[in-house]
């Protein structure tokens, strides 16, 4: 059997071979962190080459766009981080959302009036095709919620409240907590909740389900309905609106009332 | 032709008077601008206050909510306070409801006089609201009241003066 190495000669030896290998890690390392640089390198080279061949797609094809959106998100790039920069340059979005987050303004402030500042997403893209006009580009749905979280710069004033399928879109700054949000998803479907729906469905306390609707009261997002059968109805204007017009549309082309 | 309904008529708590100051001042802002618009299409000019409450205005079958007298008067005190409702007698059950406030059509009227070169002509009030030649204009079928009110209002801006002619009144133009 080989004798093992001791004494001082040998733990020389030992740090040498470990200064070795450490060495070569470093080298290896640093090369693969150039290769994948490299290769980042050149995928960026790769999107930005698309994107200045596709500018025209991307600006007009709302899928094409969202697509888009999702390739620059994988290697950490945000065309619309800043109105500078090669981006915002190159394709315009910046200018694009920027513009579309003052149309989303203007719509939400003409309808507060009626709905207290919540609405739907469907209705708010409906108001903003019909404010932009024919000509302009195509928006969609995607296309408003990527712009209103770049309205979030500007404060608390905008938020997104995912309910049901969809979305409802907040533009007054209520302080709407978890307890709000479900009540708001429950209320989805008729557009409006009672204190014993919401007790039965989240088995809550009459007393947490009081508090939460009077609170969408106090905010002047819901409307109490004391002539209903049983107990009073909390309806939501920005639900309601969305399903009345879902129900005049039925009346109309003669479908089921 | 059929009335239009705004989307709050069909929306339930719109007849239950709402306890949120803001929330209220909305409803009430559109339950003035509904009622000036119905008694406009209907060319309403005096009510009273039974009478309106149980019409199709208070009162949506449909969905069946009613607003309450309480509520309705609520309504009409705030039109009083925009300038569009006049009682008419003491214990508040009739009411002149203006849709136009008498300077409003004032100007309506004296609008169509100069537009027929009829200035400095003199008309009956008989004639100004059931002639012929005012059939088809705006003011026609104007009650005579508000249309006192309304050559008041022009005078006020001497445009027009007020005169006795026999027994009944007319009216002249300048």
């Amino acid at each position: 059997m080989h004798r093992r190495g001791v004494g001082a000669g040998a733990i020389a030896k030992k740090k040498l071979a470990e200064a070795k290998y450490k060495e070569r890690g470093t080298v290896l390392a640093e090369d693969q962190l150039l290769q994948m640089s490299k290769q980042l390198e050149m995928f960026k080279t790769n999107l930005e080459e698309f994107a200045s061949k596709h500018k025209q797609e991307i600006r007009k094809n709302p899928q094409f766009r969202v697509q888009f959106q999702d390739m620059c998100a994988t290697i950490g790039v945000d065309p619309l981080a800043s109105g500078k920069g090669f981006w915002s340059e190159m394709l315009g979005v910046g200018d694009f959302y920027y513009e579309l987050g003052v149309q989303i303004i203007e719509v939400c402030l003409a309808l507060k009036h009626h709905n207290g500042g919540l609405i739907t997403l469907a209705e708010l893209h409906q108001h903003v095709l019909k404010g932009r006009g024919k000509l302009a580009q195509d928006v969609s749905q995607d296309d408003i919620i990527r712009a209103i979280k770049k309205l979030k710069v500007l404060g608390n004033g905008f938020g997104i409240i995912p309910v049901g399928g969809s979305y409802l879109v907040q533009s007054v700054p209520a302080e709407l907590n978890m307890d709000h949000t479900v009540v708001l998803q429950l209320a989805e479907k008729k557009g409006f909740v009672t204190v014993n729906e919401i007790k039965s469905s989240l088995n809550w306390e009459t007393e947490r389900a009081k508090h939460v609707l009077e609170h969408l009261l106090k905010e002047g997002l819901a409307w109490i309905d004391s002539q209903a059968q049983g107990e009073a109805q909390y309806w939501l204007p920005a639900l309601f609106t969305a399903l009345y017009a879902q129900q005049i549309n039925m009346d109309e082309n003669g479908g089921p009332s | 032709m059929g009335f239009e309904w705004p989307w709050q008529y069909n929306f339930p708590p719109f007849f239950t008077l709402q306890p949120n100051v803001d929330t209220r001042q909305k409803q009430l802002s559109a339950w003035s601008s509904l009622v000036l618009s119905y008694c406009r299409h209907n060319k309403l000019y005096t009510m009273n206050l039974m009478e309106i409450q149980e019409s199709p205005l208070f009162n949506n079958k449909k969905i069946q909510r009613k607003l309450s007298l309480e509520s309705v008067q609520v309504v009409l005190e705030e039109l009083k306070k925009k300038g569009n409702l006049e009682w008419i007698d003491k214990n508040k059950s009739r009411f002149l409801i203006m849709w136009r406030r008498p300077d409003e059509w004032g100007k309506v009227i004296y609008q169509w006089v100069s537009k027929n070169g009829m200035t400095n002509s003199v008309f009956t009030l008989y004639e100004l609201i059931s002639g012929d030649d005012t059939e088809g204009e705006e003011f026609h079928g104007l009650d005579e009241a508000m249309l006192l009110r309304s050559l008041e209002a022009l005078q006020q801006e001497h445009k027009a003066e007020i005169i006795l002619l026999n027994d009944s009144r007319g009216v002249k133009f300048f």
